[in-house]
């Protein structure tokens, strides 16, 4: 209020290649040497008949797999969000998002090598399965023709919405056309539910399906509450390593830092509550077909990985960002995303591996879990380093730029 | 200069008029440098960034709530571990009270955290803000009732260790306030 210049929009900040320079190729080396190792000792395990390797290799991937799917659906959840309840916070760090969200039809093309291994992981597509007379009562559901075509779905889904979201606030970034945010809010309320039914059917599908006699109404919640922390974790990652570069200096300031801490507060909460929901509903009313995944996630060394959760996940971040001063202070804040993410890896993880490793964690497991997640991790990354250059960092002629920037809390 | 309420009565403050929310915005930012501690601003609707201007710190509220949570929490286990761990320990669904069994007590412990917090919130708010009062010294002056229409008023009190009748009159008078008036307890 105090001062009265007219706003002067900040010019727009393409990001430089050379930033990152011979480490680009370094990651793209490295996703390919661990394709390479990951899918061939894969294929040699199969071709000499070791089924151990194989499933190995399959549940590790779909670990991998998880951990990075649920994060870039974070970011269209976010863009929607920003979307749907025209937000103006969040207008300098929705490219970012965009960014994110653009990552999905990777996802797709790295979902392919689980459609290879699929009935290792999902045994309701096992031959020997098929008569199981809890599996016919859910036949309807879980089919095989239906089981493919809904994964082709969610990602054509992801696909074009993230798509569209992206596009047109690029086109914006010309212009400055208003129209361009009315088409993506439509976008937006043609997304919201569709977004939801995705998520949660892509989670009962490929995690909860890796055991098909258990079910939980809450899992689908449960996954999500995961996936808008971690992305907004991996979203102040992102932010901070753009300021520590030298981009977005006048644009994000101290003030959206705190936005984004208190999110993270708030999803922590909100992962707690449902976690525990779920929880003490499964405990409490103690039936067997219920209890089991819990009964096997307290078995031997896993108890010990549920147990740390419940502190690590929830009490230990929920303190630290409590206070004011871990949100203002991006270096801190940064120490807590990290953390929030590799407790998002551990929370995946237990629900994943147990369904392989019934008896505890196994040794075994971990030359393909670091791989897997080389493999992933490092195509994601170099194609996000390229999407980081393909548009200006924030959306620079955003109608909402100028209240966005001058955000007081 | 105009005088309002009993001037016999102790002196609450010197109050003055203006006409815009920005110039009230620059008269609470002029006045929080020159070192006024002890002033106040009303105007029809908040204005976004006054605080700052006035120069107030973080409300100790948040602090406050804190331990009215942690009270409620506290509240929560006593009243759930004393009876029925010690006082009539009870079977229920198979589960005995012991250590496994405190999720059945998270959402009461969650609740009355939540209550007690929420309580302390409101209860807070109002004490700080000294509220509830019968009245205010400022509604002894009549153009005062126009801070719910279209006017702004800045008041400096007589409390504040800079204060002084003329030097606090002149720097009113420097900001563009109109009508500076003394305003007296009652």
């Amino acid at each position: 209020m105090s001062d009265h210049s007219p706003f002067e929009p900040p010019k727009p900040e393409f990001f430089d290649y050379k930033h990152v320079g011979g480490r680009l190729l370094g990651l793209v080396g490295t996703a390919i040497l661990a394709f390479v190792i990951i899918l061939g000792s894969a294929v040699y395990f199969s071709a000499s008949g070791n089924e151990a390797g194989v499933k190995q290799f399959a549940y590790s991937y779909l670990f991998a797999f998880a951990f990075f799917l649920t994060i870039c659906m974070g970011g269209l959840f976010w863009t929607l969000v920003h979307h749907a309840v025209d937000a103006e916070w969040s207008v300098v760090v929705r490219r970012q998002l965009e960014n994110l969200a653009s990552l999905l039809p990777v996802m797709a093309v790295l979902f392919i090598p689980l459609i290879f291994v699929a009935p290792h992981l999902w045994q309701w597509l096992q031959e020997k399965n098929a008569h199981d007379p809890l599996l016919l009562e859910k036949k309807a559901y879980l089919n095989p023709w239906f089981f493919w075509f809904r994964a082709f779905f969610y990602f054509l889904f992801f696909t074009v919405s993230g798509g569209l979201l992206r596009a047109y606030s690029i086109a914006q970034d010309k212009d400055g056309n208003p129209r361009y945010t009315v088409l993506n809010r439509r976008v937006t309320f043609s997304s919201a539910l569709l977004f939801a039914v995705c998520l949660t059917f892509a989670a009962i599908d490929w995690l909860m399906g890796l055991d098909y006699h258990w079910f939980s109404t809450m899992w689908g919640v449960y996954i999500f509450a995961g996936t808008a922390l971690s992305s907004m974790c991996v979203l102040v990652l992102i932010v901070t390593g753009l300021r520590a570069t030298g981009y977005l200096k006048d644009v994000v300031t101290i003030e959206h830092y705190h936005i984004m801490g208190k999110l993270m507060l708030a999803f922590t909460i909100f992962w707690a509550y449902i976690g525990f929901s779920q929880y003490m509903l499964i405990w409490y009313s103690n039936i067997p077909e219920e209890t089991v995944y819990f009964v096997r996630r307290n078995t031997g060394t896993w108890w010990y990985g549920s147990q740390f959760m419940v502190i690590g996940h929830f009490f230990i971040p929920f303190l630290f960002l409590l206070l004011n001063r871990t949100k203002k202070t991006p270096f801190v804040l940064c120490g807590m995303a990290v953390w929030l993410l590799a407790m998002h890896m551990l929370d995946l993880y237990i629900v994943v591996m147990p369904a392989l490793h019934k008896t505890g964690f196994s040794a075994d497991s971990v030359f393909y879990d670091v791989f897997c997640l080389l493999a992933v991790g490092c195509t994601l990354a170099a194609v996000f380093i390229k999407r980081l250059g393909e548009s200006s960092l924030f959306p620079v002629r955003d109608p909402r730029l100028p209240q966005s920037i001058a955000l007081k809390n | 200069m105009d005088v309002a309420g009993n001037a016999s009565a102790r002196v609450y403050g010197i109050a003055a008029e203006f006409d815009s929310a920005a110039a009230l915005y620059q008269a609470a930012e002029k006045l929080r440098d020159s070192g006024y501690t002890r002033f106040d601003v009303f105007s029809p609707f908040p204005i976004h960034g006054m605080d700052q201007a006035m120069g107030m710190g973080r409300s100790i509220l948040g602090k406050i709530i804190f331990f009215g949570g942690l009270t409620g929490f506290l509240t929560a286990v006593s009243l759930e571990f004393i009876p029925s761990s010690f006082l009539y320990p009870l079977i229920v669904a198979g589960k005995p009270t012991n250590l496994y069994t405190v999720p059945a007590f998270f959402p009461i412990m969650f609740e009355l955290t939540v209550l007690f917090s929420a309580f302390t919130t409101v209860i807070g708010m109002l004490i700080l803000n000294g509220l509830p009062r019968l009245n205010h010294p400022m509604f002894n002056w009549e153009r005062f009732k126009k801070f719910s229409d279209d006017k702004f008023f800045c008041v400096i009190e007589a409390r504040d260790p800079k204060y002084s009748e003329s030097g606090v009159r002149e720097i009113l008078k420097s900001l563009g306030g109109q009508h500076i008036t003394v305003v007296h307890e009652d």
